[in-house]
């Protein structure tokens, strides 16, 4: 590669000596104009080729040697307008230039063209120079009449390369066509700059400004060039021109060397990455690491090695997508204990060496990443067992319920029943025994009272069958304190909400009864914006304290578990109000 | 005393659990109803007081297919129409407004079921 580059430079240096003596000898230029043109073309020439022997991997370089070539040699015909060969490379490179220059400037710095819009606008250039120069290399004579403002010399050689000549070629008008369809693009490659330079990120913007700049007045003067004078100038018979024209030509290339050289390159994306990854809240690395690899589509999945699944930043598990055109996958950090996967634009593996060092950066806050991904897994693991354990709680006790009910229940009433029977049976006969059996009875009823009021604190039935109005209402015609029932959703609100609210109202009541020394009790319970607001109030002592006693810590713990919140308010002597509110998402 | 007063009633015991339809039969036998069949659920309690025509129907709420409720509300719609006395294991608070809107004569917690709760919860409807 080596040789091959210093090929490229002692041809680059031959061709501008070549012209600027020919220019000279040819009393084409003067000697200044001469020095300044192809002087300039050797030393953009050779920062090309030193951009190119530091950064092999980029096209860049290769792009920035061949410009200076695309903008000198185009002046081989008039500079020696008797040779054959000068008049073929003269075609051949006439519109070589702008496509080139496109391709530099858009793929600046990292040497690719990162959307499809840019890869359009530049191979558009490239089928554009080719169509240009086919049709004239092939049938166009030089020496016909038609020839026009090219013409350079009176005799005037052939091409090297044409089949036919074809009279009805017109190249005055096909040129004009080429210098209004060239402008077009100009345009629309201004265009691309700004935009750009409008998505590039505040460090990235400074590095690409100078060489935006330079590309900008490079097809500005030529938009202009053609608004003016409907074709380019001519800028040797134009002292103005020439030294725009020129000045543009080496413009560009110093830009972009000066920026490629001053480090501006993959290496400082990635020393942009490490300074912004400083600054990265958890749960940004993502978006962080797509701004310095340029890929918005980037995703990122965190490796969690002990349940060995990717998780997205949230903690939800991730399936990494098999490679296709459209996504590809890059694992970060050992291949035996990855740390991450990025799922990318696949333009992106032309950049292993920069994907490579921004994994390599990223690696701390990336374990940083997946610790809080692992946390919140976890904490939502939580969460979701906390309210399934209340569920089964919940389950649980209505099973119990039921059984109570089906069984032992039901024994004791058939007993009672059997009771009653044997007493008539007896009749009067057996008095004692009588009284002894009316004595049993009482004592059954009572026991399938407790037995029944045991059922209801464990799961009350009319909640599950009638829902919670008539479960309250219940409740209220049994409470010691009088219980007004302020309001009570029309609707069911779903078991879990049901059963906290009951649990949360009956648990009230009981301490009311016993504490509080109210005359009254207000319970309000509301739906709203998908949360059930609970609130019980009562006008008695206050001073309640929701650390003491376990029936208020369980009813907490019922409402935490489904994301709610209570609150109890209890000042002495203002009596106590109870507050949860408990979304329904659970 | 009150059974002797009583007028022969037929009577049809509707309630899932065999143990309190096979006790209570014997009760209300011994206190002088006509006991003229029991069902153990809400289809067979429909088509027993079809068949029988019973003039009262003991009837527990919770059946395994349906309520009392519903099959209450299904007789008073009915030819028959016997007189329902609902029944239940839970307490009247328990169940709460429905008892009152289900077409029945009255309703006795099973614990407080006597053959004298029965004829007065009758006699009063009567």
């Amino acid at each position: 590669m080596r040789t091959v580059r210093l090929v490229v430079w002692a041809m680059g240096a031959a061709l501008c000596a070549t012209l600027f003596v020919g220019a000279i000898r040819g009393d084409k230029l003067s000697a200044g104009k001469a020095s300044f043109a192809y002087a300039g073309a050797l030393v953009a020439i050779s920062v090309g080729v030193g951009v190119w022997r530091r950064r092999p991997e980029s096209r860049t370089g290769i792009l920035l040697t061949a410009l200076p070539f695309a903008f000198v040699l185009p002046d081989l015909w008039p500079v020696f307008p008797r040779s054959t060969l000068a008049v073929t490379v003269t075609l051949a490179a006439s519109w070589l230039a702008a496509p080139i220059l496109a391709h530099v400037v858009l793929s600046y710095p990292t040497g690719w063209l990162s959307s499809k819009v840019e890869r359009g606008l530049v191979a558009a250039a490239y089928v554009f120079a080719l169509v240009y120069a086919l049709p004239l290399l092939l049938f166009y004579d030089p020496r016909s009449p038609r020839y026009g403002d090219v013409i350079h010399g009176s005799t005037c050689p052939e091409c090297a390369l044409p089949l036919t000549h074809v009279t009805w070629y017109d190249v005055t008008r096909t040129r004009q066509l080429f210098d209004w369809g060239l402008s077009v693009l100009a345009v629309l490659f201004l265009a691309v700059l700004v935009r750009k330079l409008m998505r590039a990120s505040p460090r990235g913007r400074s590095v690409v400004l100078p060489l935006v700049a330079a590309g900008f007045f490079v097809a500005a003067q030529f938009v202009v060039q053609i608004a003016l004078y409907h074709r380019p100038v001519n800028s040797w018979g134009s002292s103005g021109w020439f030294w725009i024209v020129a000045i543009a030509e080496l413009a560009i290339p110093l830009a972009l060397a000066a920026g490629l050289l001053w480090g501006r390159t993959e290496r400082s994306a990635v020393a942009d990455l490490v300074v912004e990854l400083e600054h990265t809240p958890p749960g940004s690395v993502r978006d962080t690491l797509a701004q310095a690899l340029g890929d918005p589509s980037l995703e990122l999945a965190l490796w969690l090695p002990e349940q060995r699944i990717y998780v997205n930043r949230h903690g939800e598990k991730l399936e990494l997508p098999t490679a296709t055109p459209e996504r590809a996958v890059t694992m970060l950090g050992p291949v035996e204990a990855p740390v991450a996967a990025l799922v990318h634009d696949p333009a992106l593996l032309e950049r292993r060496a920069l994907l490579g060092a921004a994994g390599a950066a990223a690696r701390l806050a990336l374990e940083n990443e997946r610790l809080h991904a692992e946390l919140r897994r976890q904490l939502e693991e939580v969460r979701a067992s906390r309210a399934r354990i209340v569920h089964a709680g919940d389950e649980e006790r209505r099973r119990l319920e039921r059984n109570l009910h089906d069984g032992a229940q039901q024994r004791l009433l058939g007993l009672g029943l059997a009771l009653q029977l044997a007493r008539r049976q007896l009749g009067a006969e057996a008095n004692g025994t009588v009284e002894l059996l009316a004595e049993a009875e009482g004592e059954l009823r009572a026991a399938l009272d407790e037995l029944r009021e045991l059922a209801r604190g464990i799961h009350p039935a009319i909640l599950t069958d009638q829902g919670l109005g008539p479960a309250l209402q219940s409740l209220a015609e049994r409470s010691t304190v009088p219980v007004t029932i302020l309001a009570v959703p029309e609707q069911r609100l779903g078991e879990p909400i049901e059963a906290a609210a009951y649990f949360l109202v009956s648990e009230s009541l009981a301490n009311v009864a016993k504490y509080a020394h109210a005359s009254t009790i207000r319970v309000t319970i509301t739906w709203r914006d998908g949360e059930a607001i609970v609130e019980i109030a009562d006008d008695g002592v206050g001073g309640a304290d929701p650390a003491r006693g376990s029936g208020l810590r369980g009813l907490t713990d019922r409402v935490q578990a489904l994301g709610g919140t209570l609150s109890v308010e209890s000042p002495p002597d203002g009596g106590t109000r109870i507050r949860a509110e408990i979304p329904c998402a659970s | 005393m009150w059974d002797d007063d009583l007028v022969p009633t037929t009577l049809l015991i509707v309630d899932d659990h065999p143990g309190f339809r096979r006790f209570a039969r014997k009760l209300l036998e011994a206190a002088g109803f006509s006991v003229v069949g029991d069902a153990e659920d809400g289809a067979s309690a429909i088509a027993a007081v079809r068949a029988l025509r019973p003039d009262v129907v003991l009837l527990d709420v919770l059946l395994p297919d349906t309520t009392g409720f519903a099959i209450a509300r299904q007789l008073a719609a009915g030819q028959e129409r016997p007189l329902v006395v609902l029944t239940s294991s839970r307490s009247a608070s328990d169940l709460g407004e429905l008892i009152g809107t289900a077409n029945a004569r009255g309703f006795i917690t099973k614990s407080e079921l006597t053959v004298a709760a029965l004829a007065a919860l009758l006699s009063e409807a009567a």
